[in-house]
């Protein structure tokens, strides 16, 4: 294991030398484009810093992760193509047969293979629990029936991670189990659904008889909520400082914009630009004890399971003042040839109010808080914590 | 960046929040003029030694550091101690450590470290201004010497201080005097303030003699944001006493056959508290923590730490009275003590929004020729 410069170093220069250049436009060349750079890093052994080495990984320790995602974050680069490869990747690392890990890790990491995320139904979303596409069993194959919804980027994907029921509803949690399904069987349909923004980033997924392996299940039958969330160490925790670091740019980008239209010259606006700067100080802060606190005790402390509420309330809060500054341009969508920086501004305003949606809402957030972390009592009419 | 404490600090937290558990008592400072447990003070310097934690060992301290006194200001502020730290410690004492004068360093030094010395600064006046250049205060030239003429009103402690440091102008800018609180011609009173727990006092100045210490304005601003960062963990540690105080109650009292912490709004409005009580510590730790390599750096933290702790204190402070009812309106709960001291360490070393056009003016959210006024940081 190098030290710590001496891996700073190495990553450095990798990325001096192969990092790519700007993204194409078009969909089709932004997938390949960054497929191809998912596969120069794992060919040059420098993706999955917190997956084993057996799987592929970097095997880092976490100090070392800390490293990778903030050298990473000095250059801008294609996010990882499709969702949930760091959710499905450390459940097949940890519950996964040898011939799921053989068949999966490595070409996850690579991004030759691209996943989707299929949890939530148009019956269960918040209260995942209820879910209701079903699992028959039927020999060695398990036939799939139902529909999910929202599911990220699922058009683009190959493989779909999915939580199904083979018990009965009853046993909710306990009855459900984790399937790994080819996109493309037949019998399931994959339909974009058009969002708030005008484009199409999720969809709904339709399940008609679809025949499914049953070397295709991931943990026991029945056991795939346990299994779920699984996480890798505290591999997300790494990348706090650079999500602080991103909100960083975003401020000064929002500051710089209100300068060049002369708002700065207002003293509520002033006052409102300090207290933006002033909660992306915290977030930097936030992350530094979350990561201090996992060098020192290996637990991340209190302060990470109250930076995401904070960050998203943070985030559509700011994109709201942000198009106020704009004024009547303001009013102004994507695609008008006079609106401010491509429409990023009001594109961001709608976007984010998936923020306190997506991944478990603000209000299940508050309840975890609430909950987990003060202890208070759970509502008597809800049914007990999975 | 690496804003954790040690495990000697957190020792430190223990050992003071068990003392403090033990002997402050905040009920006790109600019917005080002073707000001060003289006794408390004592046991402080010669069971810790917390007034000399951060008094360099050359003048009779431990030479400890900022971190230290993160802790020992989050730990008063939770218990609400009567205890005169933050002008002694978090004002005077900075100020003394960041003029030139090594002579009145080696002579205040050593009793403030020992608790013998209780100290203050004296800056604003009728205005209520916290800027060092809005004083009128004057000096003249008297017997080799010098005295000093006018008034300062909201001073810490100002009742109570052996040592008060007080800003004067004079006709090369604003300089830093030291008058000894039995000074003849000096005359204090104890403001009523609204903050029960905290002393204050008008003090009147008539050619009371006076010693300079210096004219650098920047030791005065230095200190003050010293006291600000300190003040800044204070209200953090006063947060999240509200906070355990108001989840501690939801989980035992009833209504409607249940306790009230099972009612979402109640708890999704102690889920917010937590959300603004680690905000609040991140904030006041980054502050305290971080190294600052220049007056600007330190006024940045200092003033961003006031508005994220000043805001997230109100907030706290008055949700735990919500949870609490009617029996958080009563004078006999604690809760008001905490909500009266975190409104008015909002107006405490410059009010939120002073704060705000302070950071604008600092980070350069706005070039100073855009404000109106031109004030300049
Ligand atoms: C942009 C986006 C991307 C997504 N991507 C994916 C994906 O890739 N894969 C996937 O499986 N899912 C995905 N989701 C789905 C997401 O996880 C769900 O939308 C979310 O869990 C909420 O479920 P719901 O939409 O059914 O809302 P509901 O659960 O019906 O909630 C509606 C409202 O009721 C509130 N509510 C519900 N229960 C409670 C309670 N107990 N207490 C208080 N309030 C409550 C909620 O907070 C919310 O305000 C995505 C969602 C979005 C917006």
């Amino acid at each position: 294991m190098p030290d710590d410069e001496e891996f700073r170093e190495s990553l450095r220069a990798f990325l001096k030398e192969h990092a790519p250049g700007r993204a194409p436009k078009g969909a089709a060349e932004r997938l390949a484009f960054a497929k191809a750079w998912a596969a120069t890093k794992y060919d040059h052994g420098f993706a999955g810093p917190a997956w084993p080495r057996e799987a592929g990984g970097m095997g880092l320790p976490f100090e070392q992760q800390v490293i990778y995602q903030v050298e990473m974050a000095r250059y801008r680069l294609p996010a990882m193509p499709g969702t949930g490869w760091e959710m499905v990747g450390p459940t097949i690392i940890k519950y996964g047969t040898p011939e799921q890990k053989e068949k999966y890790l490595r070409a996850t990491l690579r991004a030759d293979i691209v996943w989707a995320q299929g949890f939530s139904e148009p019956e269960a979303g918040s209260d995942l629990p209820g879910l209701r596409t079903t699992a028959r069993r039927d020999g060695d194959h398990y036939v799939v029936n139902g529909q999910k919804v929202w599911n990220t980027n699922a058009e683009k994907a190959d493989m779909l991670f999915v939580l199904v029921r083979t018990g009965t509803q009853e046993a909710r949690q306990k009855g459900i189990s984790y399937l790994l399904i080819d996109a493309h069987a037949p019998g399931v349909t994959v339909r974009p659904i058009r969002d708030i923004t005008g484009g199409e980033h999720f969809c709904e997924i339709f399940f008609d008889e679809v025949r499914v392996p049953v070397s295709q299940r991931v943990g026991e039958e029945n056991d795939g909520w346990r299994i779920a969330r699984t996480t890798l160490g505290h591999e997300r925790s790494a990348g706090a400082l650079n999500q602080a670091a991103f909100y960083r740019r975003i401020v000064d980008e929002l500051i710089a914009l209100a300068r060049e239209r002369g708002a700065v010259a207002d003293t509520g606006v002033r006052r409102r630009l300090a207290d933006f700067d002033v909660r992306v100080r915290v977030m930097n802060a936030h992350a530094a004890r979350t990561i201090a606190s996992i060098v020192a005790t290996g637990e991340p402390g209190p302060t990470s399971s109250v930076s995401r509420l904070y960050n998203s309330v943070f985030e559509q809060e700011l994109h709201e003042f942000a198009v106020e500054l704009l004024g009547p341009f303001g009013l102004l969508g994507r695609g008008d040839p006079d609106t401010v920086q491509r429409g990023r501004w009001t594109g961001g305003w709608l976007a984010t109010r998936a923020s306190t949606i997506g991944a478990g809402t603000a209000e299940i957030q508050r309840n975890t808080i609430a909950e987990q972390l003060l202890g208070l009592p759970r509502d008597p009419a809800m049914p007990p914590r999975p | 960046m690496d804003i954790g404490f040690t495990s000697e600090q957190e020792e430190l937290r223990a050992v003071l929040r068990a003392f403090l558990d033990d002997h402050a008592d905040r009920r006790g400072l109600l019917d005080s003029d002073t707000c001060h447990d003289a006794k408390l003070w004592r046991r402080m310097a010669t069971e810790i030694g917390v007034q000399g934690l951060a008094v360099p060992e050359e003048y009779g301290g431990a030479g400890f550091g900022a971190a230290e006194m993160c802790v020992v200001f989050e730990e008063l502020g939770r218990a609400l101690a009567g205890a005169p730290m933050l002008a002694t410690a978090g004002l005077a004492a900075a100020a003394l450590l960041a003029c030139g004068d090594e002579d009145a360093k080696a002579e205040f030094l050593p009793g403030i470290a020992d608790g013998s010395t209780i100290a203050t600064l004296a800056l604003v006046e009728a205005e209520g201004a916290w800027e060092t250049d809005a004083v009128h205060t004057r000096a003249r030239r008297s017997d080799g010497g010098h005295v000093i003429d006018g008034a300062k009103y909201f001073v810490l402690d100002g009742v109570l201080a052996d040592l008060v440091l007080v800003t004067v102008r004079t006709e090369e800018g604003t300089a830093l005097f030291a008058v000894s609180g039995d000074a003849a011609g000096l005359v204090r009173r104890a403001h009523e303030a609204v903050d029960p727990t905290r002393g204050m006092a008008r003090l009147d100045f008539a050619s009371v003699p006076a010693r300079l210490l210096s004219s650098d304005p920047s030791v005065v601003e230095t200190a003050l944001d010293q006291a600000r960062i300190a003040l800044a963990a204070e209200q953090a540690g006063g947060a999240q006493w509200c906070l355990e105080t108001a989840v501690a109650y939801a989980k035992t009292r009833h209504q409607f056959g249940r306790p009230i912490g099972s009612f979402q709004a109640v708890k999704h409005r102690c889920a917010d508290m937590m959300v603004a009580v680690e905000a609040a510590r991140s904030a006041a730790y980054l502050a305290a923590l971080t190294a600052h390599d220049n007056a600007d750096e330190l006024a940045i933290a200092a003033t961003s730490a006031q508005i994220c702790c000043s805001r997230a204190y109100t907030e706290v402070a008055a949700g735990t009275i919500q949870i609490h009812g009617g029996i958080g309106f009563t004078w006999e709960h604690d809760a008001h003590l905490y909500y009266k001291r975190a409104k008015t360490d909002e107006l405490l070393f410059g009010s939120p929004d002073w704060h705000r056009d302070r950071l604008a003016r600092l980070t350069g959210i706005a070039p100073p020729k855009t404000i109106e006024g031109g004030v300049s940081a």
